[in-house]
This record gives structure tokens, C-alpha cells and sequence, in this order.
């Protein structure tokens, strides 16, 4: 089964009176143990394609099934729990919790889901030790660097053993060293057979993905 | 998401911006305190208020000659002064014949007091002396007798002594049979009452006698079928305000005088404790109306950070909604953190507040013009409601602004720019 399918989807923004379609008829389909890349110039419609498999929104017309689950028939909470559990997000930027240290941050997708208290401490420890980052498990954001943080927000996003990680631009903020051990993480968690989708503008890190697609004015580009 | 998790998770918000946390909590501090000590100092008023006129029975009911206005004390007659004597302002056994026939009343009591000189032991003092009916005078005290008897009818040289005049007054504390001089005649204890303590503690420093003796030996003038007072015991507490009215009316009739020209005053202590009671009731309320408009502040301010809270925090809002988190949970992050704020809050302003409270008697300020100091009475009573108002109040200024961050779409939260 697909993870997520996103069948003739349409988002109409409405500005005053005008209507932007951001999306006109996107078709995709993302299988289990792939890493895809959604590549597009600004404006392209990709933030909000990022916005549909994520499950964030809900498409105006057109269907976007998460493991063949319609999610337009869903209640608002009912979404908001299935998509933290089956999707694990890495943005471009504040990704952490400031208040919480690096430990917690990881721990928070298990507290929402309350998970038992044991297998929080247990698992939280096992992804930063994945992500190279147990000794920085008492540090607050703050006292990351932009790299580290992004290894976090990933640590985290497994957390709730996902289907899906979903990154939007996760290099955006990083210089390039940092970007490239975010980058080999992925490819890491890849092998081991987690499903990733990258969100991006850059040829070069959408390489390191194993198939890209390509957006234009709100669709695949043919 | 558990309660504990979400509770701490709100603690970590109020750490980490510690400097506007405090601020907030400043603002219900004060209101809370305020609030605290004003309640503390209406119930000490009252207090006062209660033991300062407590001593007089609900049941009893005083008439005593001359009009007191309402307006200050005229204790003058109002009839044409050249034509009264002093005789005249005293109540006769007539008045008492009528007093007597008024349904209700149970039993009448016809005071002479004054002031008289007393000897004992070599030392000389001044005492006020009451004079009254003996077999009347056991049935309506409310004092008791703490060593002998109460006075009885055919005592010819006994009289019954307060607590205080008896100990402490002199040198030599009185015993019974022990022989006293007053205004020049001889007599002999034969009762001590308890300590009464109150307002109405002229017992406790006073002297009793038949009332034909008091005549003789009070500096006052007082002719054999007059007395000074009339002390009326109701046979029920709660007909004391009909009882006092039909009273007024029979005696306006007996002595032929009008309202206008009235003489005499009828006294309901109950009736005085209820009205001054009220007063001060009124008048605590009006303060914490006054010092609630602090604590409204202080909910403002709750308000106010929790609204920056959420504008600052839109983008954590989204992270935890993206990652799971439902309204429910959003909305109790944000009412648990205004929470702390209106219970941290409550806790200090309860302390400084019973502070305030525990340094008002050593101000010295009057209470009131009925004498005794300012003081403040603070009851758990008072501290729970204080507590409990005040998380009422944090959560209650915290529900605005966390229905505006529950009802955060997650996209446009994640994608906020701040």
C-alpha cells in the first residue's frame, strides 16, 4: 500500500477576492522504503504539496489518502494524532521546543502519544545516540548549533516510528558541512528502510534523494 | 498527552521567561493581598463590633429617660426645660406598671445606678452602684455568680460585687462577708459575679443592691418610686423588635407625650448590634469592591502575556499540533500556564496579604469611633477563597488566549513568520 497518494489534488487560496490556485491537480504516490525528492522553483506549489502529504491541510478538490485513509473524512483531532504518528516532520528552521532540552524534545511526539514512561527514556536516548548527539542531551536549543539542532528535530521525528519522515528544506538554514551530515543521516535512516520525502529547491541535495519529482505551476511537471 | 506532561510543559514556558513571569505575578500579588487584607480588616471590625455590644442578651430590651435623636445625642429633654426638674427625668413604678402589661415581656426590672463613694480596707475609690429588684435581678442575669449568692428579697445591708471590683481593685482582693462602706453605710458582701468582660462589662466593676438602698446611698437624687433605668427581658429574642415598639407606644400614652416630645428612649440592643453589624458589613464590601479592582488589573495582565505568549509561540503551537498534539491539549498548556501564574500569585499575595493583616492592630488606627484598635481577623476561610479565586481568575483571563492558539491551523502556525 501506499504511504501517501495524493490523487488530482487542487488548493485554492482565497486572497480577498481573488483565488490563487496553488495546486492544480497534483498526482503522486509515495511507496514504502523510498526517498524522493519534490523539487520546484518558488511559486511552484511545492510548500503547499509539502502541506498535503504532511497531512497539515486539506485539499480544496481531490483526494490525498494516508495509508488509504481518506484524511478529508477525518475529525481535526482525529488528524492531528494520526499524522503525528504516522509522519515525523523536519522543517527549515525553529524546529525544537526552546523551553525543552534536546532529551525532551525527542521525548515530547511520545509524551503527546503517551507512550510508556520507560520506553520514552529508552528510546529517546537510543535516536540522539543515532544522531551522534547523547552527550548534548541536556542542552536547550539555544546552546545547539543550526546542524545539531536539525539532527534533534530528525531524532525526534522518529520518534513515533513514523511511515514517513518529511523534511521541508532541512538545509535551508545550514552551511554546507552541517547540510551534508543531515544529509547522510537520511540516507542512513533510507537504507535501514525509513521512507523519507525532501521538500527542496536545491539540485544538488535533491540528488542525494533516489527519485525526484518535479513541480511546475502547482502540478508535476510532465 | 498526560496532564502531568502537559503541566510540565507549561512549568517550562514560565522558567524560561522568568523576568515576564514575575511581572505577571506581581500584578496578582498585589490585588490578591490587597484583597486579603481588606476582607481580614472588615472581619476584625465586625469582630469588634459583635464583642464590643455582645454582652447585652438578644432578649433585652432597655428604657432609660430622655429622647436620644438618631442625629447625634441630645440625652436633653424635649419638653420646656424650665419646667423640668431632675425628678422628672426619671421613670416611675407607673412606667413599670405599664411596661409589665405589654404582651411578651416576661420580666421587668427597675435600675437605680449612680456613682457612690466606697471605703474599704483604708482605701477609697468611686464605684457605680446599681440598684435593683432582687427577685427579678437572679432571673435575668446573664453574668452568674462566681462565689456566695445573688441577692434576695429582705437583704438589708448585702450586696453582690463584679468580678473585677473584687479582684485587682484593691490591695486586698474582697471575700465574702467582708464589710464595706459605701456612702456612708454599712455593708457586707454576699455575692461575686463571674467576669462578664465586653462592652456591657459595667458589671464586672460595678456594685449591686436592693434598689431602695441604691436611693440612699448614690450621690444622685433618685425619690423612692423612680428609677434611673427599666431593664425588660422579652420571652422571645425574636419579638424583641415588636415588643419594643408596642413598649414605645403604651409609655408615649401613660406619659402623654408625641413623638415630638418624647422622653424616653427605648433600647434594643439586638436591633443596634444588626444595624451596626450591617454597617460595617456595607462597608467591608465597598473595600474589597475597591481592592477587587487590583486583582481585575492583575487578571489584565495575566491576559496580556498570555496573548504575547500565544503570538510568540505560534510556530511552537504548529510544531505541536503537526506532531500530534489536538486543541485540548493546546488549550490546556495555555490555561495551566495562566493557572500558575493566578496561583503562584495567590500564594505570595495570601502571605503578604496576612502580613499586612497581622501589622494593622500595632498601627494604632481608631476603628470606627467605637473605640479599641484597628484590627484584622484572618480566617482559613478567607486564605482558601483567596487561593482558590485566584487560579479561577488565572485560568479565567487565560481562556481567550488559548482558544486563539488551539484554534491555530497547524499550516499556518509552522509557516508564521515571527
Amino acid at each position: 500500500m501506499n504511504i501517501i497518494e495524493l490523487d488530482d489534488v487542487w488548493k485554492v487560496y482565497k486572497m480577498g477576492e481573488v483565488e490563487v490556485p496553488a495546486l492544480r491537480g497534483l498526482s503522486m504516490k509515495v511507496k514504502p522504503g523510498e526517498f524522493l525528492a519534490v523539487m520546484g522553483p518558488s511559486g511552484s506549489g511545492k510548500s503547499t504539496a509539502m502541506n498535503m502529504i504532511g497531512c497539515l491541510d486539506i485539499p480544496t478538490k481531490g483526494r490525498v489518502l494516508l495509508e488509504g485513509q481518506n484524511i478529508s473524512s477525518l475529525s481535526e483531532r482525529e488528524l492531528s494524532r494520526i499524522r503525528g504518528k504516522k509522519i515525523g516532520f523536519v522543517f527549515q528552521s525553529h524546529n525544537l521546543y526552546p523551553t525543552l532540552n534536546a532529551l525532551e524534545n525527542v521525548q515530547l511526539p511520545m509524551r503527546i502519544h503517551e507512550l510508556r514512561e520507560e520506553d520514552i527514556w529508552d528510546r529517546s536516548e537510543e535516536l540522539l545516540e543515532l544522531v551522534g548527539l547523547s552527550k548534548r542531551g541536556r542542552h536547550y536549543p539555544s546552546q545547539l548549533s543550526g546542524g545539531q539542532s536539525q539532527r534533534v528535530a530528525i531524532a525526534r521525528a522518529l520518534s513515533t516510528d513514523p511511515s514517513l519522515i518529511l523534511a521541508d528544506e532541512p538545509t535551508g538554514n545550514l552551511d554546507t558541512e552541517a547540510g551534508k551530515e543531515v544529509l547522510d543521516i537520511f540516507s542512513k535512516l533510507n537504507a535501514r528502510g525509513v521512507t523519507v520525502v525532501m521538500i527542496t529547491h536545491d539540485e544538488k541535495i535533491a540528488a542525494r534523494a533516489n527519485q525526484i519529482v518535479r513541480m511546475v505551476d502547482g502540478k508535476l511537471a510532465a | 498527552m498526560r496532564l502531568l506532561d502537559i503541566f510540565l510543559l507549561s512549568l517550562s514556558h514560565v522558567r524560561k521567561s522568568r523576568m515576564r513571569s514575575w511581572l505577571t505575578i506581581v500584578g496578582v500579588i498585589i490585588g490578591v493581598a490587597s484583597v486579603v487584607a481588606i476582607i481580614s480588616i472588615g472581619q476584625g471590625m465586625q469582630e469588634n463590633v459583635q464583642q464590643r455590644l455582645g454582652s447585652f442578651g438578644a432578649d433585652i430590651i432597655t428604657v432609660i429617660p430622655g429622647y436620644f435623636r438618631a442625629t447625634g445625642v441630645h440625652s436633653e429633654m424635649h419638653t420646656d426645660r424650665s419646667v423640668s426638674t431632675s425628678s422628672s427625668i426619671n421613670l416611675t413604678d407607673k412606667d413599670i406598671k405599664v411596661i409589665k402589661q405589654v404582651p411578651g415581656v416576661m420580666y421587668v426590672n427597675g435600675l437605680v445606678s449612680g456613682k457612690a463613694d466606697l471605703k474599704y480596707d483604708n482605701e477609697k475609690t468611686v464605684v457605680s452602684v446599681t440598684g435593683v429588684d432582687t427577685s427579678i435581678w437572679r432571673l435575668m442575669d446573664t453574668t452568674g455568680i462566681d462565689d456566695g449568692r445573688y441577692l434576695q428579697a429582705g437583704d438589708s445591708n448585702s450586696i453582690v460585687v463584679g468580678y473585677n471590683l473584687a479582684h485587682g481593685t484593691f490591695l486586698q482582693s474582697m471575700t465574702l462577708n467582708r464589710p464595706i462602706t459605701i456612702g456612708n453605710k454599712n455593708f457586707r458582701v454576699v455575692g461575686i459575679l463571674k467576669q462578664s468582660g465586653g462592652f456591657g462589662g459595667g458589671s464586672d466593676t460595678g456594685i449591686y443592691m436592693p434598689a431602695d438602698l441604691a436611693r440612699d446611698v448614690i450621690t444622685e437624687k433618685v425619690s423612692n418610686n423612680q428609677f434611673t433605668s427599666v431593664v425588660i427581658k422579652a420571652s422571645d429574642a425574636s419579638l424583641v423588635e415588636y415588643i419594643k415598639a408596642d413598649i414605645e407606644q403604651k409609655l408615649m400614652s401613660s406619659r402623654q407625650v408625641n413623638p415630638r416630645t418624647k422622653d424616653f428612649t427605648v433600647i434594643a440592643s439586638a436591633l443596634i448590634r444588626e444595624q451596626m453589624s450591617s454597617v460595617t458589613e456595607t462597608l467591608s464590601l465597598f473595600l474589597s469592591a475597591i481592592a477587587a479592582v487590583s486583582l481585575i488589573v492583575g487578571a489584565i495582565g495575566i491576559a496580556n502575556t498570555m496573548f504575547m505568549s500565544v503570538m510568540e509561540r505560534t510556530k511552537q503551537i504548529g510544531l505541536l499540533k503537526a506532531i500530534g498534539a489536538g486543541e485540548q491539549e493546546i488549550m490546556k498548556l495555555f490555561l495551566i500556564e495562566s493557572g500558575i501564574f493566578g496561583f503562584v500569585g495567590g500564594i505570595i499575595g495570601v502571605i503578604f496579604g496576612a502580613a499586612i493583616s497581622l501589622l494593622i492592630p500595632y498601627l494604632g488606627i481608631q476603628a470606627l469611633g467605637i473605640g479599641g484598635d484597628m484590627r484584622a481577623t484572618i480566617t482559613t476561610g478567607t486564605i482558601l477563597f483567596a487561593l482558590f479565586f485566584s487560579l479561577v481568575i488565572g485560568i479565567l483571563s487565560g481562556i481567550i488566549p488559548a482558544r486563539h492558539a488551539a484554534k491555530l491551523r497547524p499550516v499556518d502556525a509552522i509557516r508564521y513568520d515571527q
